[in-house]
């Protein structure tokens, strides 16, 4: 008798609605009351449009391209000219995001090495206030008033229980060991309104010197947009839905706000619908892996570029070091997304001070400096490439778009024709 | 004494005054027709005194490190957000968000505070002689909240260690806020507290300390805990 119970000699049928992975996590919600939690942004496979579906259309006969390496290619950028004394002016159009210390200072105040080691460095108020300093706002080269990020727009932020450590308990004020969650509205203002009075207050607490970033999570970008260069911003950033976090509800990283394409192509038609565009400068931020998706970005809109994951991964993020304490996280180098464990296996998103002694901050440093000249020389190779003397000067129609998808939202020709489609 | 007439002027101009007399030498400031304007006083780093001839707008003594603040009229939302340290007085009620995200230092309002007092606290004190509306004490973290009157919906919803006194009706509690008895230490420090910091005249009908109402966290949400979903569920 044929033992039923065995498949040999046939294929499995796994269900197409619930298929194995849907099957656990059924089962560990049924098992652990919770939702899912865990870092690092979105695991979906993509199936929406994405900087992948654009080409750059180098210069070829209609246009002159620049020597390689010899003829002059400004990246020299410049933002918060609108109405701040002191814009920031950067050499190269790509900075770290906030992830409790970065470029940006992120949840929880400013560290004194911050300060110390930055040469430009972003004051973020967040709704929690951690750690809020009137005393580091004043020192900051920038403010950034976050209403929201990609990875999660809407929602306050999470940072579990094992990773509020005595340091981190302190400097947010709360106590050991909480799994902090954060509030999602500022305390002190909720519409666009209150944000007009708000941002004249951070003005004035920093003498009309510095430029105001507001920054949000991709949602409603044509209107947010709007409402946030018309409350004063001088500079818009705009985090897409591939954004990445600390700790996060799973099906926010997975379900909620627009990807970054459509992001950045929303953001410059609301800064053009107002007239500010040129005159609020635009970052882009969420799931930018190299200098293709940030050259692509600014020839889409953007003034410059936030990269947070890239800059964890040229730390060492999923590099095959230490890999039996991946294994004990029940994942592999390259498939890692347990930063909400506080459990880093290389030492980067933990506050266990042994883990941490596993990254070597000089060496990591310089990796990271090093990856942001590639990414700097890959936007100026494109740029050169399409004629540009200045990266600045890339443009929509540098590309052709690979998939109706993306001509649509970019509204860009689809290679191959003269169409824009979705008009 | 320092004085600063807003009438004509620029929140900008009358700030960067403020400033200036602080530079030089001044200790005592009187600012003269505020017209309610938003974002006086923003950011003050000296120990000195500045008093408002009547109301103010949004975030008066905002992010300040020092300074004593005496407002003679009302004050709009976020009164003293984000202080660190400092007195900041109101004669009348105060809007939303009053003392929101202070780290330090002492908010006096002498009639009512609307919604939202004392949001995100990361410690200090507000102290309010009239009641306040829903939503005090949200998320604090830190500090002390005392209403001698009665408080709104949701009273010291979601907290961590922020210690609230009620001496009136608390319309209901918030998502895991707990009653507790004050203790003598409580009593005699909330007597202590009402008369240093309320004129007698303000202070003549507020109730005594033992007889005011302590709420704290009750910390089932300090950690997700799933014998504590419908906490969870409900918590704002």
């Amino acid at each position: 008798m044929p033992d039923d119970s065995q498949p040999q000699g046939r294929t499995l049928q796994p269900s197409g609605i619930f298929q194995p992975v849907v099957i656990e996590d059924i089962q560990t919600k049924a098992e652990t009351g919770l939702y899912r939690i865990r870092g690092y942004g979105t695991l979906r496979q993509r199936r929406w449009a994405t900087f992948d579906d654009l080409t750059f259309l180098p210069c070829s006969l209609t246009r002159i391209p620049l020597e390689g390496y010899r003829e002059k290619c400004s990246t020299t950028t410049v933002l918060g000219k609108r109405y701040a004394a002191k814009p920031i002016t950067l050499d190269i159009p790509v900075m770290i995001t906030g992830m409790s210390s970065s470029n940006t200072t992120g949840d929880g105040g400013m560290l004194q090495a911050e300060r110390e080691n930055s040469k430009t460095l972003v004051y973020e108020v967040l709704p929690s206030r951690y750690g809020i300093n009137v005393h580091d706002l004043r020192r900051a080269d920038a403010v950034e008033l976050t209403i929201g990020q990609g990875a999660k727009p809407g929602t306050g932020g999470l940072l579990l229980g094992s990773k509020v450590s005595a340091t981190i308990a302190k400097q947010r004020d709360l106590p050991v060991g909480v799994d902090q969650r954060s509030p999602a509205r500022h305390p002190d203002f909720l519409g666009p309104d209150d944000m007009i009075i708000k941002i004249e207050e951070l003005r004035e607490a920093t003498d009309y010197q510095v430029p105001i970033f507001v920054k949000m999570g991709a949602s409603r970008v044509f209107d947010d947009v709007k409402l946030a260069a018309k409350a004063g911003a001088d500079v818009v950033v705009v985090d897409g839905m591939e954004g990445g976090t600390g700790a996060s509800p799973a099906i926010l990283q997975e379900h909620t706000g627009i990807p970054t394409l459509a992001a950045v192509c929303e953001a410059r038609a609301a800064l053009e619908d107002c007239r500010l565009y040129g005159e609020v400068q635009l970052i882009i931020a969420g799931g930018i892996r190299d200098g293709v998706d940030a050259a692509k970005a600014m020839a889409l809109g953007a003034d410059a570029i936030y990269i947070g994951t890239a800059a964890l991964i040229a730390l060492n993020c999923n590099k095959a070091l230490y890999v039996a304490d991946y294994h004990g996280l029940g994942t592999e180098p390259g498939y890692c997304h347990h930063c909400h464990t506080g459990r880093c296996p290389v030492g980067i998103t933990t506050q266990d001070p042994e883990l941490a002694q596993r990254l070597d901050i000089e060496q990591a440093a310089e990796r990271v400096a090093s990856f942001l000249r590639v990414m700097t020389l890959e936007i100026q190779m494109l740029a050169r490439a399409c004629g540009k003397s200045d990266v600045h000067d890339l443009e929509p129609e540098d590309m052709a778009a690979l998939s109706l998808e993306a001509s649509a939202i970019c509204g860009i020709p689809l290679a191959g024709t003269r169409k824009i489609f979705g008009i | 004494m320092g004085e600063v007439n807003c009438d004509g002027r620029s929140t900008r101009e009358i700030n960067a005054e403020i400033k200036q007399q602080i530079k030089h030498g001044a200790t005592d400031i009187l600012v003269r027709n505020p017209g309610a304007r938003h974002n006086l006083g923003v950011a003050v780093l000296e120990p000195v005194a500045i008093r408002l001839e009547g109301s103010v707008g949004y975030y008066c003594a905002g992010l300040i490190d020092g300074p004593s603040f005496d407002i003679a009229g009302s004050a709009g939302w976020g009164l003293a957000e984000s202080m660190m340290s400092g007195r900041v007085v109101v004669r009348r009620n105060a809007g939303n968000g009053a003392a929101a995200a202070i780290r330090g230092g002492t908010v006096v309002i002498h009639q009512d505070a609307a919604a939202r007092l004392g949001v995100s606290m990361k410690g200090g004190m507000v102290l309010v002689a009239g009641n306040c509306g829903y939503m005090a004490g949200f998320m604090g973290q830190k500090g002390t909240i005392i209403v001698c009157g009665d408080a709104g919906e949701a009273f010291a919803d979601s907290m961590y260690e922020t210690v609230c006194f009620v001496g009136g009706r608390i319309s209901e509690l918030g998502t895991d806020a707990v009653v507790e008895q004050p203790s003598a230490e409580d009593a005699e420090f909330l007597d202590s507290t009402l008369a240093q910091h309320l004129p007698s005249e303000v202070r003549k009908s507020k109730p005594a300390g033992r007889s005011f109402k302590k709420v704290v966290s009750g910390r089932k949400l300090w950690n997700f805990d799933k014998q504590e979903w419908k906490t969870w569920q409900e918590a704002l």
